[in-house]
Formats: structure tokens, C-alpha cells, sequence
């Protein structure tokens, strides 16, 4: 399982680095924004993406809506951590296709409780 | 208001209320040539007024900008010693400071937290094994073998008991001096502040300024509204008990997206 983490702030990348390690997920890559993510994705490696909203650059939602529109790449489970918490934003990453949506400041039981989710969703819909 | 924007506007209107009544005067005799002199004589009193008023508003912007960049702000930030001590001479770079500062001290914090992590694992995981031969011995179920190792094992692990706890102790008094962020940001912060405010302040002028020079010259401004673009995002929502676009909690967030069929 490899996780592409994009965040702006590296410290904010370092801590969801930290609390996925100690959820047995060691295997983490990361960028800085939607631009440098993408080409990261279509490399093919990426299992799971977690991503921030507000970047320069391309932005979490647009990446989202890349995803989504990318005939190889729309599968991939996507989990937004994001300190957008605007009922329109989180209505709109629900409609672009989000599998989870956590809002910061964040805990460690809500980012493990949110994974969870989605992959009990995967696992039931195989 | 006036007087603080500067007296030409308030002189121009009783100008104009003083003028009519003259040109009224002018007409009623019929000395047109007198009216029309008032009438140029107003026209100039307005170029003037303004010219003044203009005069005085560009003064009040190049102080505004001047105390921008003067006013008090030489905070001396040193660091690593007194080699490389640089003066902050500007709000952006006042700003700056904050995000390395605080970054500086996240990461800190963060790494004393990596290193303490493996410490509290292994003391953990050494206790465990302790423990279990410690409740054999109770139940007297150790071989004297068993018992001589054991009693080598637990002085090994009551001295790295002992140098792990100094380890934690120190990472622990890290993390607690690194919060001293919050101080120097916080001043930093305040200052720039400040700022803003005094810049807003003269700001609010030129817009009652202006204002006043639309009413008098009869400019009408069409408001435009501009609507901030989800897509780009808002940052961290800032009063938000106070809005009800925004959500207060992850509850709050699952809830909707419940709502939503998630």
C-alpha cells in the first residue's frame, strides 16, 4: 500500500507522514501541490491519496476532479484533509467524488477512523 | 471630518453657498458680466479645493508608506549567535519570520518526538519481557539458571530504565523550550498589526476623502461584488460560530456528508 500525501506545509506532511506510519502505513510519498502530484499518480504506483485543499498551484479539489477524469486513475481512493469546512466545499468535494473528508485541526482517531472507512468501503464493494 | 481630511472641501462648499447667493444678487440687477465672473470664480475655487485636498491626501499617503516602513519595526532577530544577526525591515519579512519560526519549531518538536518514540517502544517492549519472567519467579516457576539471568537482565534494564527517562526528560524540556514560538511570533504578529491598523486608518480617510469628492462632483461608482472562488479555497475559517457556511467540527462535516449518502 503506497500513500501519496500533498500538503503545501511540509510540517503538515511530516505529521499525517507520522500518524499513518503508526498505523502501519510505512509506505508514503509526497509533493507539494495538485501540479506536482500528478505526474507522481500517473507513474502508476499509487494506492491511496490523501490530499490538502488549499495549495498553490493546482489545488486539492482540481486534483480530485483530475483524478476522478483520468480513465486509469479515477479508481484511487482519495481522502481530504483540509481546513476548508465551508458547507459548499465539502458538498462539492462530495459531488467531485471524495472518499473522506477530515477537517483540521484533526486527531490521530479521526484521520485512523476515516481510513478505516474507505477501506472497509473498498473491501465490501469487491 | 473636515478637518481632518484637510479644510478645502468644507471652505468650498460655503464658498458655493456664499457665491450663489451673490450670483442670485448679480442676476436680480442684471449685471450678467458680474454673474459670469462668479461663476469663473467658483469654477477655479473648486480646482483649487481640490488641488488642496489632493495635495493633503498624497502627504497623508507617502507618511502612511514612510511610518510603513520607519515606524518602530527594528526588531533584531539573531540567530545562531551574534554572526548572523539580520534586521527585519519590512511587514512581509516580519511575516516570513513567523512561518520559518514557526516552522523551525514544528520541526523541532517533531523531531524530538521521533527520537522519544523508539525509547518509550523499547522500554515498553524490555518491560514486557521482564514482567513475564517476574510472575514466574512469583509463582516460583524460574530454574536457577533462569533466576541468575534474570537477575543480570533486570540491573540491564534498571540502568537503561534510568538513561531512557533522562533521554525523554530532555526531549521533553526541547519540546517545552521550542513552544517559546509563540512568544516571538506573537510580538512579531502584533506588530504587524498594528500596522495594518494605522495603514487602515489613513486608508478610511482617503475613502471618506473620496467620498466626499463624488458627492461634491456628482461621480456615481456601480459597487461591484466580488465573490471569493471556492475552487482556490479560504484557509482556516476565522469566527466561524458566527457563520453558518461553515462547518464547526468533523461531526458537523460527517453529518452533511451522511446526509449526502456518504
Amino acid at each position: 500500500m503506497k500513500i501519496l500525501i500533498v500538503d503545501d506545509f511540509s510540517t503538515m506532511r511530516r505529521i499525517i507522514k507520522n500518524l499513518l506510519r503508526d498505523l502501519g502505513f510505512t509506505n508514503t510519498v509526497e509533493a507539494d501541490d495538485g501540479t506536482t502530484a500528478l505526474p507522481i499518480l500517473q507513474a502508476g504506483t499509487i494506492d491511496f491519496l490523501v490530499t490538502d485543499w488549499n495549495m498553490p498551484g493546482m489545488t486539492g479539489i482540481e486534483l480530485l476532479r483530475a483524478v476522478r477524469a483520468d480513465e486509469k486513475l479515477k479508481s484511487i481512493p482519495v481522502l481530504m484533509v483540509t481546513a476548508e469546512a465551508k458547507r459548499d466545499q465539502i458538498i462539492a468535494a462530495a459531488q467531485a467524488g471524495v472518499n473522506g473528508y477530515v477537517v483540521k485541526p484533526f486527531t490521530a482517531v479521526a484521520l485512523k477512523e476515516k481510513i478505516e472507512k474507505i477501506f472497509e468501503r473498498i473491501d465490501a464493494a469487491k | 471630518m473636515s478637518k481632518i481630511l484637510g479644510s478645502g472641501l468644507g471652505d468650498f462648499e460655503n464658498l458655493v453657498k456664499d457665491g450663489a447667493v451673490e450670483l442670485l444678487n448679480y442676476i436680480e440687477v442684471g449685471d450678467f458680466s458680474g454673474a459670469i465672473k462668479k461663476i469663473q470664480e467658483l469654477s477655479e475655487a473648486r480646482h483649487n479645493s481640490f488641488y488642496n485636498e489632493v495635495g493633503f491626501l498624497t502627504r497623508s499617503l507617502h507618511d502612511a508608506i514612510r511610518d510603513f516602513q520607519v515606524d518602530s519595526m527594528d526588531l533584531v532577530v539573531g540567530e545562531g549567535g551574534s554572526e548572523s544577526v539580520t534586521k527585519i525591515t519590512d511587514a512581509s519579512d516580519r511575516l516570513n519570520y513567523v512561518i520559518e519560526t514557526t516552522s523551525a519549531a514544528a520541526n523541532k518538536t517533531m523531531d524530538m518526538v521521533d527520537s522519544s518514540v523508539p525509547v518509550a517502544s523499547e522500554l515498553q517492549s524490555q518491560a514486557r519481557e521482564l514482567r513475564k519472567d517476574w510472575s514466574r519467579l512469583i509463582q516460583r516457576d524460574l530454574t536457577p539458571q533462569e533466576f541468575r539471568d534474570l537477575y543480570k537482565r533486570i540491573d540491564v534494564f534498571l540502568s537503561y530504565a534510568d538513561d531512557s527517562a533522562t533521554t525523554l526528560h530532555s526531549n521533553l524540556n526541547t519540546i517545552l523550550l521550542e513552544q517559546g514560538y509563540q512568544d516571538l511570533t506573537g510580538q512579531v504578529i502584533a506588530r504587524v498589526n498594528d500596522l495594518i491598523r494605522d495603514v487602515e486608518e489613513k486608508l478610511v480617510h482617503l475613502v471618506a476623502v473620496a467620498g466626499r469628492v463624488d458627492s461634491i462632483s456628482g461621480i456615481e461608482h456601480k459597487e461591484k461584488e466580488s465573490e471569493h472562488d471556492d475552487t482556490r479555497g479560504h484557509g482556516p475559517a476565522i469566527n466561524k460560530q458566527n457563520n453558518p457556511e461553515v462547518l464547526n467540527s468533523q461531526d458537523e462535516v460527517d453529518d452533511l456528508l451522511s446526509s449526502l449518502g456518504f
